[in-house]
């Protein structure tokens, strides 16, 4: 995307402010008392987050019985293998294809969206154009909507374009984010300086040019909000592929696990597993993803 | 796209400020770069958002009825013109009222609470106390990767007293699925998986500000506790009243939670909340029923929620003025 | 900076390829069917909620069976993967949009409730043939007045679940009539157990079905309108057999999907259970591998007051939706499909055909040997003749919410009744058909 190579100082620069995200200021430093109530309280929150995921990771390993009979904090019978037949049992061993149809389209839904949106936050920040205001008003109207309920005449709308059964159908409505869009706007209005863009201009960039290779390194930290708010709705979307989709081919992850609980006295551990293998892509993506908040860090850095 | 973008014109300074043909052509060039930009956008937001509402508002003034006469209406509805008669259905629906109270109720201590929170554990990472503060970060955000329905069955669970790891520590009799407990035990649902969600967003926003900023006012003798209250939290006040717009739609919307704790709790019923009853209507498990008077109660429901949101923005920015 | 670069081109480079894989197996496998479909043999869809769980026959292989042996009619089975009123929201959208599978599994009870919203085709010409190959009241279920949309696939007639140990340990016998579950309730409350369950969360199908067991038929029609009656003789008779129990504390009060009635199976608490015979396939499965596997049984309905008669509780079908271009087609399969009753059983369900199939391992070793679906036959042939379902009965939700209300004490079980008949009478008028009064 970006055609400028970093130079040494821009590379030094962002150790600089990556190393300071580690090792704060001596002035800054919390005092003892501060940082031990501060310390207590950080704890307390990770505690009340993770327990409930803890006791999913136990209850994975656990059969009906011992799901009611056992404490759920800690492990009974192993019953992780018979858990995983289950569940590829149930899902007629379509559970990796149905993890990886989620990562396709949250990630082509989330890349498209992200870009989407942070071009017409950029350009209602940044440009005077005729409509705007009304182009505005309806996009936030879009943001009050129930979505959900849109879903029907949507599958209408699709089936007649002939994209009903098709990855589109899942990809096209999850990427279009009027919040990501009114986000983009907001970031755009508070850290695209118009000194820099006039400059650029009189520098003889283009204005794509300017928005590949400045505006983007600037919205960065909204982007990756954005990113990740548009894959966390897509992967978490369930009546949008279960009107859209029919082939057990195009399914996502979410579906097959909530076919799993609407039967009668489903096998809950497998339930859990299957959950909790369908979140790891998630995690894994959001460590991966830590970089570039840090990366967004140093770029705020270097525009103050 | 990037088609798209190398035909954008290049917008070019003008050097006379008196020549009133050049600003408009620059206008008019900026006008274009503008819409240019906004154009991906906006052709998927007309197929995605556009089309469905004006289905949606068309359908919201028909309604369903028997095409022919005896026990089965001859097995065929059709679409009758009825105006505006699903609306003063939907408004003069009892169990929509008292659901819209509920959730009104609801999000008046479940919005505060997680905001208040969020603002917290994002001031408290961005304060040094932690020399890695992204294991925190990951855990917080963690329940945020759960899908919303799975969320709700796990809490479920821990709420149930044969199944729930905690319950046996809480008073004997504690019942968190009672009609007095239900909605602070589904407030604690929402709160648990959108609290780090929110925190995300004001730590971005707390990141971008320059750290120079604080150290200058170190130096000039502020305490810890005065830059949070006096620089940063002012700083994220956007960001915050951005989290609690999106917030108050989506508690209107409130569905996932409710649904799964009326599954184990028939107490509740199908119109707990006005999106439940909405949705049941469509599928005409209550009646009346119909894609009509469903459409009608979400429409009437993204009136009520662009109401409170707007008075809220408008309140807030009033007392920003001060 | 360099990194994030590095990302942003992985991740569209990743995307590019991923669009372009999917998105063209995803095109090319839409036309391809299409085009098939022109020219060579008949294509029937077959949209189905069927478990499909492990050790179940699948239904795919079942119909892949069919493909070999029919290659002029080809069957594409999907599985529908959400709530059953999901899957009657999809219908409707498709069949609006005309692209609904010709063929769809629906609950009894919504049958009336679909044929009146024009999802479903009248194909009593088709369906004549095939009706001698199920039972009469099954195949009553997919008639629509004299119309008949489709071929029955499975019944939920009550039967009452019971520990045969326990009940020898307390002295019971298998009750015969409603007075004797109320004395066994009594001797087994004694002991601190149960042997019946009340479910406030299943009362619409569960207390119906009663009702019907007691000889009640709750529409009928009066002239050119519906009559409905959800408080007659056997609904009271009912209401006061519950409202004793409760009263005294001698039936589990609990919801029949939450873990507290589970629980109480498994600790031994409860030792009887009126239940659907579909609850056989898994209602003992927390109990394989603990002292109690094994030694309950499965019985008749106790005489509610109409002798040995019992009450539809779920049961499904499957209808030729509107629009269907090969109706003949599509219920020669169907006809075929519904007779394969040792797949079928497989996936549980107690079937609607007629023959009775081989109990499985499962069910032999759960039930101490039993021949349990001969059992469960026999109670599908003493199914209510009488008892039919209206338009609109699915809404009658509210009759749950006035159970649960029950069980907190505010409500009395004849509540449950008249929340059943004043609803009945509203959706009935909601969907603009005519009611007498």
């Amino acid at each position: 995307m970006s055609t400028a190579t970093p130079t040494r100082a821009d590379r030094r620069a962002a150790a600089r402010a990556a190393s300071a995200a580690d090792l704060p200021p001596r002035t800054l430093r919390p005092s003892p008392t501060a940082k031990g109530f501060g310390m207590v309280a950080l704890v307390a929150a990770a505690v009340y987050f993770l327990a409930p995921v803890l006791w999913v990771l136990v209850a994975a390993t656990k059969n009906n019985r011992d799901l009611t009979n056992s404490f759920g904090f800690w492990f009974a019978e192993w019953n992780l293998g018979a858990n995983y037949d289950s569940l590829m049992g149930w899902t007629q061993g379509m559970f990796w294809r149905w993890v990886g149809n989620s990562i396709f389209y949250s990630l082509s839904a989330g890349v498209i969206g992200t870009l989407f949106a942070v071009m017409a936050g950029y350009a209602i920040a940044k440009f005077a154009f005729p409509g705007k205001k009304l182009a505005v008003g309806v996009i936030m109207a879009g943001l009050l909507l129930p979505v959900a309920i849109l879903t029907v005449p949507l599958y209408v709308e699709f089936h007649a374009m002939g994209l009903t059964d098709t990855a589109w159908a899942v990809i096209i409505p999850s990427a279009v984010s009027p919040f990501g869009v009114f986000l983009g706007m907001v970031y755009a209005q508070a850290s695209v300086p118009d000194e820099l863009l006039e400059a650029a201009r009189i520098d003889g960039a283009g204005e794509a040019r300017i928005f590949f290779t400045i505006v983007l390194r600037l919205l960065a930290p909204a982007m990756v909000t954005i990113f990740l708010f548009i894959f966390v709705a897509t992967w978490n979307n369930f009546l949008l592929p279960l009107m859209m989709l029919s082939s057990a081919d195009l399914k996502p992850v979410t579906l097959g696990l909530f076919g799993m609980v609407s039967y009668f006295a489903p096998d809950k551990g497998a339930v859990m597993l299957g959950a909790l293998l369908g979140v790891v892509p998630l995690i894994v993506l959001f460590f991966s993803l830590q970089r570039y908040w840090r990366s967004g860090l140093a770029a705020g850095a270097v525009k103050g | 796209m990037t088609a798209t973008m190398t035909v954008t014109p290049q917008t070019t300074p003008s050097p006379s400020p008196g020549s009133t043909r050049r600003r408009n052509g620059r206008r008019r060039r900026e006008g274009l770069t503008g819409w240019l930009f906004m154009l991906p956008f906006a052709v998927l937001f007309v197929f995605v958002f556009l089309i469905p509402i004006i289905v949606s508002v068309q359908s919201s003034m028909f309604a369903q009825v028997p095409a022919g006469d005896g026990l089965y209406g001859g097995g065929e509805l059709e679409d009758r013109f009825v105006g505006f008669d699903n609306f003063v259905t939907a408004a003069s629906s009892g169990a929509f009222w008292v659901g819209m109270g509920r959730v009104v109720l609801y999000a008046a201590f479940q919005i505060p609470v997680m905001i208040v929170g969020a603002l917290a554990l994002a001031l408290l990472l961005d304060s040094f106390l932690v020399r890695r503060p992204g294991l925190f970060r990951m855990a917080y955000f963690l329940p945020y990767a759960i899908p919303g329905v799975i969320a709700a069955m796990i809490w479920l669970y821990l709420y149930t007293p044969e199944v729930s790891p905690f319950m046996p520590f809480l008073p004997e009799g504690t019942d968190l699925m009672a009609p007095g407990t239900m909605l602070l035990s589904m407030a604690n649902m929402t709160t648990w998986t959108y609290t780090g969600y929110n925190m995300l967003i004001f730590l971005a926003a707390l990141q971008a500000v320059p750290r120079e900023l604080y150290e200058a006012a170190r130096l000039d003798g502020a305490t810890g506790w005065q830059i949070a209250t006096r620089i940063k939290i002012p700083l994220v006040r956007n960001a915050a009243l951005l989290a609690v717009l999106l917030s108050i739609i989506g508690t209107i919307q409130l569905f996932n939670e409710p649904v799964v704790m009326e599954s184990a709790n028939s107490w509740m019923g199908l119109d707990y909340t006005p999106m439940m009853l909405t949705y049941n209507s469509l599928m005409g498990t209550v009646s009346p029923s119909g894609t009509g008077i469903a459409s009608a109660y979400s429409l009437l429901m993204a009136v009520i929620a662009g109401v409170l949101a707007i008075v809220y923005a408008l309140v807030q920015r009033r007392k920003g003025d001060v | 900076m360099t990194s994030r670069k590095r990302f942003a081109r992985s991740a569209i480079a990743v995307t590019v390829t991923a669009i372009s894989a999917f998105g063209l197996a995803a095109c090319s496998a839409g036309s391809g069917a299409d085009e098939s479909a022109a020219e060579g043999p008949v294509e029937i869809a077959y949209l189905h909620r069927l478990p499909d769980g492990e050790g179940m026959t699948p239904v795919s292989e079942i119909v892949e069976r069919w493909n070999e042996e029919h290659p002029d009619i080809r069957v594409t089975a999907t599985k529908f993967d959400g709530a059953a009123s999901d899957m009657i929201l999809k219908l409707e959208t498709d069949v609006k949009a005309g692209s609904a599978p010709c063929l769809a599994q629906v609950g009894y009870s919504e049958v009336p409730q679909l044929y009146v919203k024009g999802l479903l085709e009248d194909v009593a010409g088709e369906a004549e043939q095939y009706a001698g190959d199920f039972s009469a009241g099954a195949y009553g279920m997919m008639k629509v007045g004299d119309a008949v949309v489709g071929l029955p696939q499975d019944t939920g007639p009550l039967v009452y679940f019971y520990n045969e140990a326990e009940f020898e340990k307390l002295g019971l016998d298998v009750p015969a009539t409603l007075a004797d579950v109320t004395a066994d309730s009594a001797v087994a409350a004694a002991a601190g157990k149960y042997v019946t369950a009340f479910t406030p969360d299943e009362a619409l199908n569960w207390l119906s079905a009663q009702s019907a067991a007691a000889g009640d038929t709750w529409f009928s029609t009066e002239g050119d309108a519906w009559s409905v009656d959800a408080e007659g003789e056997g609904s009271q008779a009912v209401s006061a057999f519950w409202q004793q129990l409760l009263d005294t504390k001698q039936t589990l009060a609990t919801e029949r999907w939450g873990e507290a009635f589970t629980k109480a199976l498994n600790d031994g608490a409860l030792i009887g259970h009126i239940g659907a015979a579909w609850e056989a396939g898994f209602l003992l499965d927390s109990l394989d591998g603990t002292p109690a596997e094994g030694q309950w049984r499965v019985a008749q309905l106790p005489d509610f007051g109409a002798g040995e008669m019992t009450g539809p509780d779920g049961g499904s079908g499957v209808a030729v939706t509107k629009g269907c271009e090969h109706p003949a087609e599509a219920m020669e399969f169907n006809a075929w499909f519904n007779t394969q009753i040792d797949d079928l059983a497989s996936q549980g369900l107690v079937v609607a055909a007629a023959g009775t199939p081989e109990t499985s391992e499962k069910m032999l070793r759960q039930f101490g040997g039993q021949d349990v679906l001969a059992e469960l036959a026999t109670a599908s042939a003493n199914l209510s003749p009488t008892f039919s379902y209206a338009p609109g009965f699915a809404s009658l939700t509210k009759m749950n919410e006035t159970a649960a209300e029950v069980v907190a004490g505010s409500a009395e079980v004849a509540d449950i009744f008249a929340t059943g008949q004043s609803s009945a009478v509203a959706a009935l008028e909601d969907l603009g058909l005519p009611v007498a009064e």
